[in-house]
């Protein structure tokens, strides 16, 4: 009798001793508030982890939810979040690794429709970039085509096939241009597709530097193009798409990152030192119109991480740089025209894409 | 087996008891097991489960059982054909040496040893080091890791009335599981043994999971994890030759194929199957001489070849002609030599030597152009001594590592020289009880993998070799003699690791990383184990085994936003609980695992958060003649969990089998 009062005792404390870690405190929710006038940021997150999302930052309340599409919807937006664009009413996320393009009505936060991009064989074809034009928006997609997007049915009207592994994806002279980086291929391409918007079929591939990677147009139809090199004895380089001739001129700046608002192309550039930490982060001002520099830095304050991304307000010029450890939440910088620091606020991890929201 | 008898078993009771033989024999009388009684003298923390331990434990490979030893954190991918490694003391994977009757299992590529790939078909022990094994006959490489977990195989021993074992088995259960397997041993006269084990293994490894997106209480979705499928052979022949009656020389050769679907990490509304697919095969032979002729000189030397070839594949319209092809070829020639001198009965040297040779070759449709193709000569010297006696034990070790390292093309990695100290002690507190205290120091220094320095665009072949420092202080007690007790040991291990220079991955973009020199942890934890066997009649026992680890690993590399946070994987609380009855020829029993929540990153991220979770297995077997049959329900409670983020695991799920004794 005694013995099995032992044993019972004892496997009750045994038994029982892990419960207490079991029981876990309920999160803090703290839910993003209504969107009114701000900005939206998209963050990629981690290939693999499921947690792209999009930080909300308020211009009034000055505050940045954490991620407004998981709190208005209660899912996340999914694996790796490539681009977003807002156009018409609607805002379109590229989601790379879910291979989905999410439709968000952005004053709500809340989803209209997923769309699957799914190739013909019924397999990921993974969204990119994306661009919009007469009510269609156009997706480069990393198996190596482009599709159209209507805005009105939401769904896909057609695809075609460009190069291998295209990246970014641009409009200019009533054309869309297409970078095929060939990042997954033997040797990586070094092409840009060419594709006449009313007919929707390839017209020509324009040769630039080797695996070119974000596009950007400027008001008089030259297309700016970055490219990556491959990351052993062809370094990257910055190079203009003369608008008409097609000719590529090799620009002497270097380039990670930039946008093009007016006359100006706002430039992100950093090195890596001996432990491949960023260094000499720089913001460079380019004139697009007469193809000078301006200035070679504007930014004067400290900045931690890695810059990510950079996008620049139509209506106050003010630029915002997103930066990154790769880890952990990343931090929005923003500057004045001038480069003077304004403000800062927290992101989610590798924050993308900056857009402009106005009620 | 052979080896394992001889080395990790017999030698070791011969070096530990020889001294002590009148005290062993007065605990041998009052029926402790002499296993038992090993663990507790141990200097360093030492655990070991026995083949009739690994029966009542839920157990299908060599994972199954690590995870029931303190201290250890098992990273398992999931399924039957899932990836799974062993850390230790949160130092990671790469610092946990397996050895496998004497010799240490190696893969310079990755660094770390799938343990998945090691079935329980002809493991007589599996026991777990912290440190190293405290017999210093031993070869110098297995000095050379922070732990060693070591597998025994078994072999026949000579017993002039029996001359033949063996046993045929088949096990069936969820997932499409069939694993046929088959163990005969045979001796030949009094000279030769001779063993041969295979198994096979095909399942579909199919199991459907819940996915939840958001908050549990919105949509989630009932999945099933594809491209699952595994086929795996394994077969072991050993052969042993009594030269004379402590003189042995043995021979094991080893294969293990197979080829199997790597379902990948679970992604948020994407359903396509994975198409990533594997091919393992690897093989190796050892040869092991070993001369115990003389008690005051002994000699033992190895020689091994090692050759591991992968095959990965995936097919997806991104890549050129839709589908990836990366072959990777590594041999290993190693040879060792062990001498040991006793100098007087209680104080033992030994000195021993290893070298060996890898390589890696690299063959892929489009990745690994500029593949350096990397050589690398390894030679280890340690030279170690060992006092023992009735109240003490007191063993120390100096070893000398160094690297000769060269490649095909490009800049290979420098050489490395260096030396790496330990010591530890065991004392008896007192005279009439088996209750001991323990302490250890040891400085490890772990070599950066042919991965590390060589992989493409993301290694760097200036890496230095990470450092350890271990340190342990614990306290052991072991018990025949209480009321209702057949037996009882407890230890209870606090430590203390400092890593630094750790060898971590940090990101140039998304998808170009660079290994560097940076990270530093530090390690703070308690291990405690029990175990107790509960005698309530003649034809009733009831059996216990306990663990807990409480490990408080902190990320201490400066400059970063994770500074002071738990590392990742890492959870606070850990263990497990095994209780298993005999009543005549039924033995049952239950078996509880259960891990605290975990951090994958910066902890004010709440999506970084991973629940804690507890899993449940019972089972029960019985024998009738020359058949035993075992039923097993695993995870009771169909709890729905992940050990590896967006790697859900099966939930309730069986296993019957059939083993034939052919005696």
């Amino acid at each position: 009798m005694k013995t099995t009062k032992i044993i019972s005792t004892i496997l009750l404390t045994v038994l029982c001793a892990p419960l207490f870690t079991s029981c876990d405190s309920k999160d803090d929710v703290i839910n993003a508030p209504e969107v009114s006038t701000g900005i939206f940021v998209l963050n990629q997150g981690k290939f693999g982890a499921n947690n792209a999302g999009i930080t909300y930052y308020d211009f009034t309340t000055s505050f940045a939810s954490a991620d407004l599409f998981l709190d208005k919807n209660d899912r996340g937006l999914g694996d790796t979040g490539q681009d977003m664009i807002k156009y018409g009413s609607k805002l379109y996320v590229a989601v790379y690794k879910s291979s989905i393009i999410e439709v968000v009505n952005p004053y709500t936060g809340k989803s209209i429709k997923s769309i699957p991009m799914k190739n013909a064989q019924d397999a990921s074809s993974s969204p990119r970039s994306m661009v919009a034009l007469n009510g269609k928006v156009y997706i480069s997609l990393f198996d190596g085509h482009v599709a159209k997007l209507d805005t009105v049915s939401l769904t896909i009207e057609k695809t075609i096939a460009v190069g291998p592994n295209p990246e970014g994806i641009v409009i200019a002279n009533n054309k869309l241009y297409v970078a095929n980086s060939g990042g997954m291929q033997t040797m990586k391409d070094s092409t840009v597709s060419v594709i006449d918007l009313a007919t929707f079929a390839e017209t020509k591939k324009i040769k630039v530097n080797i695996n070119p990677g974000t596009l950007k147009a400027d008001a008089y139809g030259d297309v700016y193009v970055v490219s990556k090199g491959n990351y052993g004895s062809i370094p990257g380089k910055f190079q203009r798409i003369e608008a008409g001739t097609d000719k590529v001129t090799d620009i002497a700046i270097d380039v990670k990152n930039f946008d093009i608002v007016g006359d100006n192309a706002y430039i992100s550039n950093f090195d890596y030192d001996d432990k491949w930490q960023a260094a000499n982060k720089t913001i460079a001002v380019y004139d697009v119109k007469n193809e000078k520099i301006i200035s070679a830095n504007i930014i004067k304050s400290d900045i931690i991480k890695t810059p990510y991304c950079i996008n620049v307000d139509p209506t106050t010029k003010n630029i915002y740089l997103g930066v990154s450890d790769y880890e952990n939440n990343g931090k929005m910088y923003c500057f004045a025209p001038d480069g003077t620091l304004k403000y800062t606020f927290t992101t989610g991890l590798n924050p993308a894409k900056v857009i402009f929201i106005t009620k | 087996m052979h080896i394992a008898f001889l080395f990790c078993s017999s030698f070791v009771h011969a070096d530990e008891y020889e001294t002590d033989t009148a005290h062993v024999r007065k605990l041998q009388t009052l029926t402790v097991n002499g296993q038992r009684l090993h663990v507790a003298r141990a200097s360093m923390p030492l655990q070991i489960i026995s083949e009739k331990e690994i029966s009542v434990l839920n157990a299908l490979n060599v994972t199954d059982i690590a995870k029931y030893f303190s201290g250890v954190i098992v990273k398992d991918y999931g399924g039957i054909g899932g990836l799974k490694t062993v850390s230790l003391h949160g130092m990671g994977a790469k610092y946990t040496g397996v050895s496998y009757d004497g010799a240490m299992l190696s893969d310079m590529q990755s660094g770390e040893i799938d343990l998945g790939r090691y079935s329980l078909e002809n493991i007589s022990e599996v026991s777990m080091n912290i440190g190293h094994p405290t017999d210093i006959f031993q070869t110098a490489r297995m000095f050379s890791s922070g732990s060693v977990l070591c597998l025994k195989t078994k072999l026949l021993e000579y017993d002039k009335n029996k001359n033949f074992e063996g046993k045929a088995s088949i096990k069936t259960g969820s997932f499409g599981f069939i694993n046929p397997s088959f163990f005969i041993a045979k001796n030949i006269g009094k000279k030769w043994a001779f063993n041969f084990s295979s198994d096979a293994v095909t399942a579909n490894g199919e199991y459907k999971f819940l996915q939840y997106y958001g908050s549990k209480n919105n949509i989630s979705e009932e999945l099933k994890r594809s491209n699952t499928d595994i086929k795996s052979i394994r077969t072991e022949i050993n052969g042993l030759y009594r030269i004379k009656k402590n003189e042995n020389i043995s021979l094991k050769a080893n294969y293990f194929g197979s080829e199997r679907g790597l379902p990948g990490s679970v992604t948020f509304y994407n359903h396509d199957d994975s198409k990533q697919r594997l091919e393992d095969k690897l093989f190796f032979v050892q040869l092991h001489y070993d001369n115990r002729v003389s008690p005051k000189f002994q000699h033992q030397y190895f020689a091994k070849f090692n050759r591991i070839f992968n095959h990965y594949s995936d097919k997806d319209p991104k890549y050129a002609g839709g589908i990836l092809n990366d072959n990777y070829l590594q041999h290993e020639y190693y040879l060792s030599s062990t001498f040991k001198y006793n100098i007087i009965e209680a104080l033992a040297l030994s000195a021993s030597t290893d070298w060996w040779y890898n390589d890696l070759d690299i063959e892929s449709n489009i990745n690994f152009k500029d593949f350096k193709y990397p050589t690398r000569y390894t030679g280890l010297a340690n030279i170690a001594a060992k006092y023992s006696s009735n109240n003490m034990n007191v063993v120390a070790n100096l070893l000398y590592t160094l690297t000769r390292e060269s490649t095909k093309t490009g800049t290979a990695s420098p050489n490395r020289n260096k030396l790496s100290p330990s010591i530890s002690a065991s004392y008896k507190l007192l005279e009439d009880k088996e209750l001991r205290i323990r302490a250890f120091y040891k400085n490890i220094y772990r070599l950066p993998s042919f991965n590390d320095l060589y992989y493409q665009e993301i290694g760097n072949t200036n890496l230095r070799p990470e450092n350890a420092n271990q340190f342990d202080f614990g306290i052991t007690y072991l018990e025949n003699d209480i009321a209702f007790l057949d037996e009882f040991l407890f230890n209870l291990d606090a430590y203390y690791n400092k890593v630094t220079d750790k060898i971590i991955a940090i990101p140039r973009d998304l998808f170009h990383w660079s290994m560097i020199n940076k990270g530093k942890v530090d390690i703070k934890g308690l291990d405690a184990n029990l175990r107790m066997s509960v005698k309530i009649n003649k034809q009733n026992n009831v059996k216990i085994m306990g663990s807990y680890t409480l490990l408080n690993a902190k990320d201490k590399t400066v400059g970063t936003d994770n500074y002071d946070e738990q590392i990742p994987y890492t959870p606070t609380h850990s263990g497990t609980c095994s209780v298993s009855f005999v009543h005549k020829k039924i033995e049952t029993g239950y078996n509880l695992f259960f891990s605290g929540e975990r951090w994958i990153g910066q902890i004010t991220q709440p999506t970084n958060k991973m629940d804690g979770y507890m899993t449940h297995s019972i089972f029960a077997n019985t024998s009738y003649k020359r058949l035993k049959i075992s039923a097993e329900i695993l995870n009771l409670l169909n709890t729905q969990y992940e050990v590896v983020q967006f790697y859900p695991m099966p939930r309730r799920n069986y296993r019957i089998s059939l083993t034939m004794n052919l005696n």
